[in-house]
């Protein structure tokens, strides 16, 4: 029962960062990569971790599965925010098949301020600095 | 003074329950014993019902990452790439630091989605959507499902 | 400590197997780039796979020190992945903070 439980676990676990692998080759830009690694790569690096604590079952291993556990979940959401907001305002394009960015219109490039309307006057702002 | 007394107590119980009498078994009950008199001891609240709340929450969460999961499996291994990512704004009900934090982080996880960054004002959210060809909804589905649920948490 | 039972060996070496052609996939991409940040993205998943086969690993020699190399090796990957960040969005003028 619990080599079952402990098999299942660490099985899809490492499934879903092999498909967060695939993912970061295949999808066609940083946003949609980064969409990949950071659900499919978190509840797999968990469910794997899950899974040793169920192996082991003692006390001290389980404190630190749910210790490493928590930490990636909490780390990994505010790791992809931070590195997703600095490659935008770097210029990395968003893939050709986007159908919309309603970001690109109310940052000013050129004082770096995020606005929460488009401009007023209606011109666009300075392009990417470096697209 | 009587809130580190009941954190003892608490401790105590929890090695004398576990049946061991070591170390770590009394971090782990002042942990415990700690994050129980902070839960309990919020101003002007009943607890059984923030308790429901609460479990509420972490019951959608995870089912959320689940559903995230699922939904970016068929997105990677379908051999036709048919999402439609974009980026949308998302305008803000959340008014407490705290309550926009915990929502970005937690959008993140969910399906679809990947928070980018937030107005200077801090009243406009900017996503990254997999699915953003109907940006209405996108934004419905968001509101609906986590903000008001955090709103009913923590604001 | 009784933890030291293996599984059954199939289920680690599977394991172990398709993490180690999602740490090739990984390393695809970190070479091809071709932004800064899609690199930073491929190491941030290789850690991730790194501390999964470490689980494994652990499971597979009953030794559960791997388990805190593991932690520590997330933990001072996303030291890295912030502060990458931060350089990055350093260089586009915009400084640190909003």
């Amino acid at each position: 029962m619990q080599a079952a439980v402990t098999g299942t676990l660490v099985l899809v676990g490492a499934g879903l960062m092999l498909i967060a692998a695939i993912g970061v080759v295949r999808m066609p830009d940083l946003f949609t990569r980064m969409q990949a690694t950071t659900k499919a790569a978190t509840l797999g690096a968990g469910l794997v971790i899950l899974g040793t604590a169920v192996n082991f079952a003692t006390f001290s291993v389980t404190t630190r599965a749910v210790a490493a556990i928590a930490f990636v979940l909490l780390t990994a959401p505010i790791a992809a925010h931070l590195l997703g907001r600095a490659a935008y305002f770097l210029g990395v394009p968003l893939w050709e098949g986007s159908v919309r960015d309603e970001l690109r219109d109310r940052y000013d490039w050129e004082t770096h301020i995020l606005d929460s309307e488009v401009r007023p006057e209606g011109a666009l702002p300075p392009d990417h600095p470096r697209a | 003074m009587i809130g580190l007394l009941w954190i003892l107590l608490l401790a105590l119980a929890w090695t004398a329950v576990n049946g061991e009498f070591t170390g770590g078994q009394l971090a782990a009950g002042l942990v415990l014993g700690t994050l129980i008199t902070l839960f309990v001891r919020a101003p002007g609240s009943d607890y059984l019902r923030k308790a429901v709340v609460l479990f509420g929450f972490i019951g959608f969460f995870l089912w959320e990452l689940v559903l995230a999961n699922l939904r970016m499996a068929r997105d990677v291994l379908s051999p036709r790439q048919r999402f439609a990512p974009g980026v949308i704004a998302v305008p803000l009900d959340l008014e407490t630091e705290g309550a926009i934090t915990a929502f970005s982080t937690l959008l993140t996880l969910t399906p679809g989605t990947l928070s980018l960054d937030i107005s200077r004002d801090l009243k406009v959210l900017y996503i990254h959507d997999m699915y953003a060809a109907d940006a209405g909804a996108s934004r419905m589905a968001v509101k609906s499902g986590f903000e008001r649920r955090i709103r009913r948490l923590l604001e | 400590m009784n933890g030291s039972f293996p599984v059954n060996g199939f289920i680690e070496v599977t394991a172990m197997l398709m993490m180690s052609v999602g740490l090739v996939l990984a390393m695809l991409r970190l070479v091809r780039g071709p932004s800064l940040p899609d690199r930073v993205v491929a190491l941030d998943l290789i850690t991730m796979l790194g501390l999964g086969m470490l689980a494994v690993y652990s499971m597979a020699t009953g030794q559960t020190a791997y388990l805190d190399v593991g932690i520590v090796l997330t933990l001072v990957t996303f030291i890295a992945t912030i502060s990458f960040a931060y350089f990055i969005e350093k260089g586009t003028g915009r400084g640190g903070g909003n």
